[in-house]
Formats: structure tokens, C-alpha cells, sequence
């Protein structure tokens, strides 16, 4: 069981949006016979699903099996993977460490979620779960209503603008205009940000990802695995990290600790310093937890995330492209599998495979993947195509 | 002899009331009800939708502990008519949030009556040497069916008294106190019922004052005391206008009734509604002062009260807010704003 | 759910948090563990009933349950023992709803289970 390197060998997803005739496991299903595609007949060594709250969301558990049997893979290892929002991430984590140490050689990862069977209250009562049952919910606060609570903190603590704040849902839409699989393919202007219905003051509809459903799976595979593809991408890095439960226990809630934490690790495993990354698919979820990310990674000065959006730094052809296919705010948020398409996407940018969204010349992208308001952080760090 | 007396003097160590923040003027009851006009009274306090009589009680409970700065409670009686559960005692409730548990713990009901009587059993509990001290709670979330004449008064708010061995930092002394019962049906609720019901004329004369002038007058005949001897009185207050009638038969003045009377602006708030008019005397009164309350509570009874006020008033002034206080700490609501936070809206 | 809280009943009534018996840190919610210095010798511990407004939102869509209070103010307050509580700051005119307010706990319905299920108390907080 030598360490040796990981690579994604392939990727599948399905659009984000209603999929009124899908089921949970008709979208995890989808995705995953594009990634399995290289494998022919054969069986990945584990199938590891990323979900939050398909018990609540389909009234079912025990997906690593569901998925495997779906698949006509039974017999296989497999299992489900649950960091709230990071759940993507976390099982992406988990498969690539097994890979990389030689465990295993092959690994299915499959992010899931179904949102739209439930009832908008229900979606909300779902992703609370996320946050402490006795002294969260517990309230009645919703997680929008801890990112508003943040987002009051951050434009007051660093004087920003409600311009300013929409300026990544803006970028977002206009990169998901020319993006297949986004569910919001249309651009905004700052005005319909701050125009729109006030769900936690100050967050508007327009400040928060939407609710749909999707699925997106990767075949991570090592040299032992003797797999033909013709795009692969090395897996350079990849570390979850963790913060104080809730942004009250912290003593900076404007400090993404998890995701500072877990950037600098994978940067540190690829030994690649931050200059180098072509593009960054950014956790997003709300406008301001973008830009507390982009600051916790270090691409922002503090209190800068935003502003440096608005001025282009973030834009396709400045700095640092974001968000490169809509980011969570127009690509969609599919709770579990968010993870998962963000690392998607970094492969069609490595492989040249991103279209009208290419980043050109593309040769090293992180991914950012958050659970709760950055409880958890899943980053990887991805180059090497070849 | 009738007069209720513990041989050893119980007092009270401590005090505090309980006004909600929400006030309906009648006007606005009137508008939906009689296209116009107003209630007897001016303003009535509405408990908001997630309060109730165990809130309530636990606000002015804790106000009344702090004053005493007593530390363990024999007693929690709470006299209400608005109990959040027919079965699971409220007292409990706010036994577990003062962090008592080694205590007697009870609900009372007797209509508008129960905090008196709660103050009466926690007299006799610590004039017998039982207990040290306990805490006594008159509050109520009381309900008028829509509509309803009884809809004008029908308030929330009330007072919790701690009532302990008289030390030097007691407030107020209960000197005696009378009972006064009979089987009167002038309002009452059966189980099962959302809103009480009422007798118009009747809930005056053979229920209101018949029992209220009964035992002020016994008290006056084994005491020997007569109005002139008290410097304020409280007399229960179901609308502005009885009490003040009873007074004047019984020969008090408007001035000794006028701190205590609190009803044209809070309305009845019931089980909470003498107790909360002794705690507005409280407020104002001097050491030596003798004040006499006097409750009624449906169904019926009265309890008259001699209550002497204590050099420990002194350093009570300021430990907690005065009812006053609590009446200018408000906002009015309108009709369906009341009908949302008192559930008269179903969906 | 009735009995999940139900065991936090001191924690929802009386704010009562962690006191670290080694270096004295003060902790709500309670903690298993010393945040400062890493001690497990943890007590219980009322905390202050008092604090200002650190930051508050005001929510529109709330959790199921809570539907009838929507929209209502919810704040992370810095109590004066320098923790923090998250609760619903209610019985307050909107204009003294704002950064740095100073408030007080008080003991409020929390959650109630439908028409016959239990209710369950806990602390909200006004401005004074």
C-alpha cells in the first residue's frame, strides 16, 4: 500500500434544477455512469456517496448500498459520507486519501441531494440541521438567518456597501449565462440583488444560493488502477478542517478558521504557492460567506472580499477567475453534492473541457467546499492534466 | 372569632409585578364590535403570543426573589385561572427556573382569587414555623370571548410576593386577613371551554359586593380597625367602576384607593389583579402605613388583607422596576394584532 | 423532541453555561472541555442575564413552528461576562434594536407542539 498519486479520471453530472421525474437515486445513478464510464464493466473498489439530508429529503438512508445495487455494482464497499453543506467535499476527501495511500485504487464519488420534493419550510428546516438542534433551531434560526447575522457584523465591522455585498451573486450569474448544467442561467445587476425579498435582513433572496436538486460523481483512481482515460487530472492536495461549532462559540466570527485552515494544508501538500491557482471554485452559499471565504484563503485583505469582487479581481480574465460556472449562487447549491460539482468543474477547466467558460491556459484550481457557516471545510487543490 | 392570624407575624420580603409590554385600547374592541366608542376602561395589557401565565410568573417571581434576597423557597404557590396545561402544574415550571426544587410546589384556582389565597397559605406556612419563606403568585392571561362585554377588561399581568419571618429588611408586615365564601355562579368556565362565561347584572351585587364588603367588614369588627386607619386600600378590579363603589360603602376615600387602582389602564388581569394593586401601593408607600386589600374571585369569595408597611421599604426603592415603570414601557397594538398574539385566528 | 429539551431546562431558564474550575474561562453553551486552557474540570455556571447586541438580524423566513412571531429579530448578544448567546430579541421598539443595545434575558414560550403536545420555555432577550 505505497503513497502514490490520485487523479480524477473522470467526472458525470446532471443539470441543477427541478427534476420533478427524478428520484434521489435516478440522480445519483445519472452522474455516476458518466464518471464510471472508463471502468467499463468493472467495479470501482469503493463507492462513497457525499449527501446531507436524504432522510429528510426522500425519507431515505443507507445510500451507500441503495447506490451500489442501483448501480448493479452490489458486492462493493460502499458508504455515505454527511458534512452538512461540505458533505461533496468531505466524501471527495475520504476517497482521495484511500486512493492516494494505495488502500484502494479506484474510488466512485458521488455527491446527491433531492431539495425539491420538499416544501420551501421544510428546505429550511433540512439545512438547519446543520447547526445545533439546542441552541440554533432552537431559536428558530434558520441558516440564512445566521449568515444575516454575519453579514450585519461584516458590513458594519468593514464598512461595506449593499452594493459591494451583491457584487459575487452578480459575477456568479454572469459567469452561469454560458454554463449547460447551472440552473440560473441568466445575469443580474445590483439592483435586483438589493430589490428582491428581504429573507434575513440584511441577506436577500438574491444573497442566498437556491434550492435544486443534482448529482455529480468522480472516479478517482491511483497508477495502480490500470484505468484508460483520455483527461485526467492530478489531485495535488486536499484537507478538511473544522471551526467552533457555531459562529457564536468563536471569538472572530468574521475568521473562517476551517477553510484558512484547510486551504493552507492542501496548498501545502500540492507545495504550490496561492499565485499559482488559475481559478477558484468559491463556497458561496450567501454573498457574504463568498467573501469571508476569498479572505480566509488570503486572496482578500480583510473586509476586502467583496470590494475586490466589484472591482473585477475575481472576474473571468482578471486575477483570479471564481466561480468559474456560476459558483452556488446561479450554478446551484444541491446541498450534498455542491461539493462534488465544484470539483467537476475544476476538471473541465484542467482537461479544457469548460467551453465558453474556459479559463484560458488553466493549470492549477482549488475548490472550496463549506458545511454549516465554515464548521467544516473541505479544500482540494487539482493540476497535472494531462 | 374568623380572623386568620398566625401567631408568629409573617411579612413580605419581597415583591414584583408584571405588566406586558402590548396594550389594546378599547377603542379598538369597540371599532370591530360596536362600530364605535370605547370599554370601561382606557387600555388593556395583552400578553404577547409567547408569553403565558408561567412567563409571566417567572418574571415577577424572579423580581420578588431578588428583592427578598432570600435564597431557598419553602413555598411556590401560583393562583392563576389561565394555566397553560389543565394538567401539569405551572408552579413547577417556575420552581425550575428560580432553581428551586427542595419546595412546595402548587397551583391554586379560585377565579380572580387565587393569588390572594396564595398569599394567605404561605402566610400560614411560615406562621407555623413550616417554612421560612415562600413565594406567592397571583397571574393571569385571562380571556374574554370575542366580542364579549368581558373582552374589554380581561387582561394579563399580576405580582409575585415573597413572604418570609419578618427581619429587619422586611417590607411590609401581614398583619391579618379574612375569607369570605359562598356558592355564587356569577362567571365560570367549565373544562374543555376556551372562554369563561357570566352571569351581567348578577356578577354585581350578590357576588361582587356582597362578598367583598363581608370580609372587609369582618376584618374591620375582630380588628377594631376602620377606614380612617389605612392610608391606602386595593379592592379587586374587574372594571374601574366597582371598586370605587365598594369603597364608598365601605367609607374609604378616592385617595386611598386611587395608587392601587389600576384597572383603566391595564384592565383585569384576574388572579394578578389586587395583588398587582398592592404592588403599586408598595411602590409609594411609607414605613408605618397600613394599606388593606381586599380580592374577589368568582364563584365566590373575597379575602381582606391588613397589611402594615416596614422600615425594609426603604431599601427595597429601586431593586426593582415599579409597576409604574412597567405602565410606560409599552406599545398599543391594534385589534388583529391582538387576535394573532391571544390565538383567536385559526388557520 | 419534547425530552431533548427538557434536559436543557437550566440551560433555556436560567442561562446557566461552564465555568472552567482551573483557569475560570466562562463558556455558553455549555462546553465538555476548558476552550482556554484545555481543562475537563467543568462546572455548571448561571451566566449574567445582561449584555449588548453584538449583531442582529431581523427574519423573514423562519423555521417551521415559528411562522405566527415572522418577522422577529434575532441577535448574537455578548453577555457581560463576555460569552455569547444567540436568541430572539423580542417586546422591543425597532428603533432600539441595533448594534450595541443593551438587553436582558427573559424567560419566554419557545416552542410549542402543536395544540396537545408539551411546551417548552427558554430564553429570549429585550432591550432596556
Amino acid at each position: 500500500m505505497a503513497s502514490s498519486k490520485a487523479y480524477i479520471a473522470s467526472v458525470g453530472f446532471t443539470p441543477i434544477g427541478d427534476h420533478w421525474e427524478k428520484s434521489l437515486t435516478d440522480l445519483a445513478v445519472e452522474a455516476a455512469r458518466g464518471a464510471l464510464a472508463p471502468l467499463g464493466k468493472k467495479a470501482p473498489d469503493q463507492i462513497i456517496v457525499g449527501n446531507m439530508f436524504s432522510s429528510m429529503g426522500a425519507g431515505q438512508e443507507h445510500l451507500g448500498s441503495l447506490v451500489a445495487s442501483a448501480l448493479g455494482l452490489s458486492g462493493t464497499t460502499a458508504y455515505k459520507v454527511e458534512a452538512a453543506c461540505a458533505s461533496g467535499g468531505s466524501a471527495f476527501n475520504v476517497a482521495y486519501n484511500l486512493v492516494k495511500s494505495g488502500a484502494i485504487d479506484s474510488a466512485l464519488v458521488v455527491g446527491v441531494e433531492k431539495m425539491r420534493d420538499l416544501e420551501p419550510e421544510e428546505v429550511s428546516q433540512a439545512l438547519a440541521m446543520a447547526e445545533s438542534a439546542e441552541y440554533t433551531q432552537f431559536v428558530g434560526a434558520t441558516f440564512a438567518a445566521l449568515n444575516g447575522l454575519l453579514a450585519r457584523y461584516y458590513m458594519e465591522q468593514h464598512g461595506v456597501s449593499r452594493d459591494e455585498l451583491s457584487s459575487i451573486p452578480v459575477l456568479d450569474h454572469s459567469n452561469a449565462v454560458t454554463a449547460g448544467h447551472a440552473q440560473f442561467r441568466k445575469a443580474i445587476t445590483p439592483e435586483v440583488v438589493s430589490r428582491s425579498s428581504m429573507i434575513a435582513d440584511p441577506l436577500r433572496l438574491f444573497d442566498c444560493a437556491p434550492v435544486g436538486d443534482g448529482a455529480a460523481a468522480t472516479l478517482i483512481v491511483n497508477d495502480g488502477a490500470n484505468v484508460a482515460s483520455k483527461h485526467r487530472v492530478e489531485i495535488l492536495g486536499g484537507k478538511i478542517a473544522t471551526n467552533e461549532f457555531s459562529i457564536y462559540e468563536r471569538e472572530d466570527m468574521l475568521d473562517f478558521k476551517a477553510t484558512k485552515e484547510a486551504f493552507k494544508a492542501a496548498m501545502g501538500q500540492a507545495g504550490l504557492a496561492p499565485g499559482k491557482l488559475s481559478l477558484v471554485e468559491v463556497h458561496d452559499a450567501f454573498s457574504v460567506v463568498g467573501a469571508l471565504s476569498l479572505e480566509a484563503m488570503g486572496f482578500s485583505k480583510k473586509g476586502m472580499g467583496s470590494k475586490d469582487a466589484k472591482a473585477g479581481r475575481y472576474s473571468p480574465g482578471g486575477e483570479l477567475p471564481i466561480n468559474t460556472f456560476g459558483g452556488l449562487k446561479a450554478r446551484g447549491h444541491p446541498v450534498g453534492a455542491t461539493g462534488m460539482y465544484q470539483i467537476a468543474e475544476a476538471y473541465l477547466q484542467l482537461t479544457g473541457q469548460a467551453g465558453k467558460n474556459q479559463v484560458p491556459g488553466a493549470k492549477y484550481a482549488a475548490t472550496q467546499n463549506i458545511g454549516g457557516v465554515d464548521s467544516t471545510s473541505a479544500v482540494h487543490v487539482f493540476g497535472g492534466a494531462a | 372569632m374568623h380572623l386568620m392570624q398566625s401567631k408568629e407575624r409573617a411579612a413580605i420580603l419581597g415583591y414584583g409585578a408584571y405588566v406586558p409590554y402590548y396594550r389594546l385600547p378599547t377603542t379598538e374592541i369597540a371599532k370591530v364590535w360596536k362600530g364605535g366608542g370605547s370599554g370601561p376602561n382606557v387600555e388593556k395589557a395583552v400578553a404577547s403570543m409567547d408569553e403565558d401565565t408561567v412567563t409571566m410568573a417567572i418574571e415577577a417571581g424572579r423580581e420578588a426573589v431578588k428583592m427578598s434576597g432570600v435564597q431557598s423557597l419553602g413555598a411556590v404557590f401560583v393562583g392563576t385561572e389561565s394555566k397553560p396545561y389543565a394538567v401539569k402544574p405551572t408552579s413547577t415550571m417556575v420552581a425550575q427556573a428560580l432553581g428551586q426544587h427542595h419546595t412546595l410546589a402548587a397551583d391554586l384556582e379560585f377565579a380572580c382569587k387565587a393569588g390572594t389565597e396564595a398569599m394567605q397559605v404561605v402566610t400560614g406556612l411560615v406562621g407555623s414555623g413550616m417554612i421560612e419563606a415562600g413565594l406567592a403568585i397571583g397571574m393571569d392571561t385571562a380571556q374574554g370571548r370575542p366580542g364579549d362585554d368581558l373582552e374589554y377588561t380581561a387582561a394579563s399581568g399580576g405580582a409575585a410576593y415573597v413572604i418570609g419571618r419578618r427581619g429587619k429588611d422586611a417590607v411590609a408586615v401581614i398583619d391579618c386577613s379574612t375569607s369570605f365564601v359562598s356558592d355564587t355562579g356569577d362567571f365560570w368556565r367549565r373544562a374543555h371551554e376556551r372562554y369563561p362565561r357570566h352571569l351581567s347584572r348578577f356578577t354585581g351585587e350578590p357576588a361582587y359586593f356582597y362578598h367583598i364588603e363581608n370580609s372587609v367588614k369582618t376584618l374591620f369588627k375582630e380588628t377594631g380597625h376602620k377606614p380612617s386607619d389605612f392610608k391606602y386600600a386595593v379592592f379587586h378590579q374587574p372594571n374601574p367602576r366597582f371598586p370605587v363603589e365598594v369603597a364608598s360603602r365601605l367609607g374609604f376615600t378616592m385617595d386611598q384607593i386611587k395608587t392601587g387602582l389600576l384597572n383603566p389602564m391595564i384592565g383585569n388581569t384576574y388572579a394578578g389583579s389586587s395583588p398587582i394593586g398592592l404592588a403599586a401601593v408598595l411602590d409609594e408607600a411609607r414605613p408605618g402605613d397600613k394599606i388593606l386589600m381586599a380580592s374577589f374571585g368568582s364563584g365566590a369569595g373575597s379575602d381582606a388583607f391588613c397589611i402594615e408597611v416596614l422600615e425594609g421599604i426603604e431599601k427595597s426603592r429601586g431593586v426593582n422596576p415599579t409597576v409604574k415603570s412597567m405602565l410606560e414601557r409599552g406599545t398599543k397594538i391594534d385589534y388583529s394584532t391582538y387576535s394573532k398574539f391571544r390565538d383567536k385566528l385559526h388557520k | 423532541m419534547t425530552i431533548q429539551y427538557w434536559r436543557q431546562r437550566d440551560r433555556y431558564y436560567r442561562l446557566v453555561g461552564s465555568a472552567c474550575s482551573e483557569c475560570g474561562a466562562e463558556f455558553f453553551p455549555p462546553v465538555y472541555r476548558c476552550k482556554k486552557c484545555g481543562s475537563e474540570k467543568i462546572t455548571d455556571k448561571e451566566m449574567p442575564q445582561t449584555g449588548k447586541v453584538l449583531t442582529y438580524t431581523r427574519l423573514h423566513e423562519p423555521l417551521p413552528g415559528f411562522e405566527a412571531q415572522a418577522p422577529f429579530y434575532l441577535a448574537v448578544i455578548t453577555l457581560d461576562n463576555g460569552t455569547r448567546v444567540l436568541s430572539q430579541i423580542v417586546d422591543s421598539p425597532d428603533e432600539s434594536v441595533k448594534t450595541g443595545a443593551r438587553v436582558r434575558a427573559i424567560v419566554r414560550r419557545a416552542r410549542v407542539d402543536g395544540e396537545s403536545g408539551q411546551i417548552v420555555y427558554g430564553y429570549k432577550f429585550c432591550t432596556v
